[in-house]
């Protein structure tokens, strides 16, 4: 059935390949930069990745200006304004931030803060508040999941009042995402497994959930289908560049894809569980994304079984009946995450992680029954769904 | 149309245990807003147990205010024509506030659209029509029909 109304918008540059970085400095002269200050964090340059990027500027006219590494795992509107304060204390004219999603909040909020001018971060919480654009702003992205280089969102906490503030903008996506396969080639095989069913989780969800739209299904089905070509390979040799790029485009293209067409109740269920259990983001959609596929199935199971091709390959798609394929795409990530088990011992399980109760169930259920996401989710859930979607991931 | 969905939510939150649930969590006096800019729109208020009251003085900022980008897409939602996630889906609505609280009123707006509708109308209008048997739907609907008629009549 054609799309009766749908909006697409992705105006960030992708620049990706194993040389990528080197172009950063061409990039910043265009826009007339020349003094960028990096925001990253300790963990990332104590692993020496800045090192390549601060290395991309040798022999040229830029120099980088300060290296803030003071972002904290939960960006916070304290650390916005001591990284703002360290842009306008250096005369600086761009923001390059380098890392995970905590770091790219805290430049998007920087960012609104010396482009705008004040202190007060919180003036600009909400939808659509930005008016005009910001200063230049390059993501370098060190995992390959999350997809924040090409989303309008940021999300920093207000310890005080101890809430998260969403700020949502078009002027808050970056101008250039940089993937280089430098920047992820030494991340530790467990968090290479969660990030990259992080990915295959925006994608999947991006392609069946109730915003999914031509445009997004492009990227998220071809997200798809370079995860499942190439995490396994990775896995068994972390040192593999090439496919170390290939994830790292497919984490950018299923951000393209989510960040157009939204996530479902995968979620729903991993933002709750996250809250309630402190478990990393990406180990919480591999825990559900099977089961919610199951639940989903009854609505949407045409779209999941289009999946099973970029899934598992032409051969098996081919002899697969049509009413099979979305029970055999569901399958083959649940051979997925047994393979990831048995390579990092990446939980499948509730019970797997050690770190969940049955006694914290409701509560879960409770919290994700509210989540945002639900509302894009093909099904209409209710309570006692999906207390029964988490036992079965129980175990 | 938006004003007189306004009242049927308000007198659905006197008849329906479900929605006064939803609704309960919410604080007292939090204040919810359906719009089109420069047009139509309604604005309720929670009160104690999860009962709702027009606001009829609309000057003031609400807690959550979710405003449709054009009157078209309202009367797409409020015709019973596109369900409230799918107008969400499709971008034609902007929120401004907490999205579980946005969640909860979508939620009592389809539960409002279940009850007041045919079902075969409602099924247009939410995801997935709910359990409700004949009867609580009949005698839920005389009285939110009866509580929006007794309003546009006396004024209360």
């Amino acid at each position: 059935m054609a799309k009766p109304y749908y909006e697409f918008f992705s105006p960030v540059k992708v620049i990706a390949g194993h040389k990528a970085l080197e172009h950063i400095p061409f990039e910043l002269k265009t826009l007339g930069c020349s003094r960028p200050m990096i925001v990253t964090d300790k963990g990332v340059r104590g692993a020496g990745l800045i090192d390549h990027v601060a290395g991309a500027f040798d022999s040229t006219s830029i120099d980088v200006a300060i290296i803030f590494d003071d972002v904290p795992p939960d960006s916070s509107l304290e650390t916005v304004r001591k990284a703002a304060e360290v842009y306008r204390g250096n005369n600086c004219d761009a923001i390059i931030a380098v890392g995970g999603g905590s770091v790219i909040d805290t430049s998007k909020g920087t960012n609104i803060l010396v482009s705008e001018g004040g202190d007060d971060l919180k003036a600009y919480s909400g939808a659509h508040i930005l008016k005009r654009r910001l200063k230049p702003f390059y993501v370098i992205p060190t995992t390959s999941g999350t997809g924040s280089e090409t989303t309008l969102v940021a999300v920093v906490s207000d310890l005080e009042k101890n809430v998260k503030l969403p700020f949502m903008s078009q002027f808050l996506m970056p101008d250039a995402a940089i993937l280089d396969s430098r920047m992820t080639l030494t991340l530790p095989s467990h968090i290479t497994a969660m990030t990259a069913m992080d990915a295959l989780t925006h994608a999947v969800e991006a392609y069946t959930c109730l915003a999914a739209n031509p445009l997004s299904d492009a990227y998220a089905y071809s997200a798809v289908k370079k995860i499942s070509e190439n995490l396994m390979t990775v896995m068994e040799d972390p040192k593999d560049a090439d496919a170390r790029l290939e994830l790292a485009q497919a984490s950018t293209m299923a951000g393209i894809a989510f960040s157009n067409s939204m996530v479902g109740l995968v979620h729903s269920l991993g933002h709750a569980l996250g809250a309630v259990c402190h478990l990393p983001h990406g180990l919480c959609m591999s825990l559900f994304l099977p089961y919610v596929l199951e639940y989903n199935r009854d609505i949407n199971g045409d779209k999941v079984g289009e999946l099973l091709l970029p899934l598992a390959g032409s051969e098996l798609y081919a002899t697969t009946p049509k009413e099979q394929r979305a029970a055999k795409a569901i399958a083959f990530i649940r051979e997925l995450r047994d393979k990831l088990y048995n390579s990092c011992q990446l939980p499948r399980t509730l019970k797997e992680t050690g770190k969940v109760s049955v006694g914290q169930i409701e509560q879960v259920a409770q919290l994700a029954i509210d989540d945002g996401s639900i509302i894009y989710n093909p099904n209409e859930s209710d309570f006692d769904e999906l207390v029964d979607i988490l036992k079965r991931a129980w175990e | 149309m938006m004003a007189v969905v306004g009242r049927a939510l308000v007198a659905t939150s006197r008849s329906d245990d479900e929605v006064r649930k939803e609704l309960s969590i919410l604080p007292s006096g939090y204040t919810m807003q359906m719009l089109v800019p420069s047009g139509p729109g309604f604005m309720v208020k929670v009160e104690e147990q999860g009962h709702l009251t027009l606001v009829s003085d609309r000057t003031q900022k609400p807690d959550l205010s979710i405003t449709f980008k054009h009157l078209s897409f309202a009367f797409l939602v409020f015709s019973f024509q596109e369900s409230t996630a799918r107008s969400f889906a499709n971008d034609r609505m902007v929120l401004d506030g907490e999205v579980s609280h946005a969640i909860r009123l979508v939620r009592c707006l389809n539960k409002m659209e279940a009850i007041i509708l045919p079902r075969f109308v409602a099924r247009l209008a939410v995801k997935r029509y709910p359990r409700i048997s004949l009867g609580e739907k009949v005698s839920k609907a005389a009285r939110v029909y009866g509580l929006v008629a007794k309003h546009l009549v006396l004024g209360r």
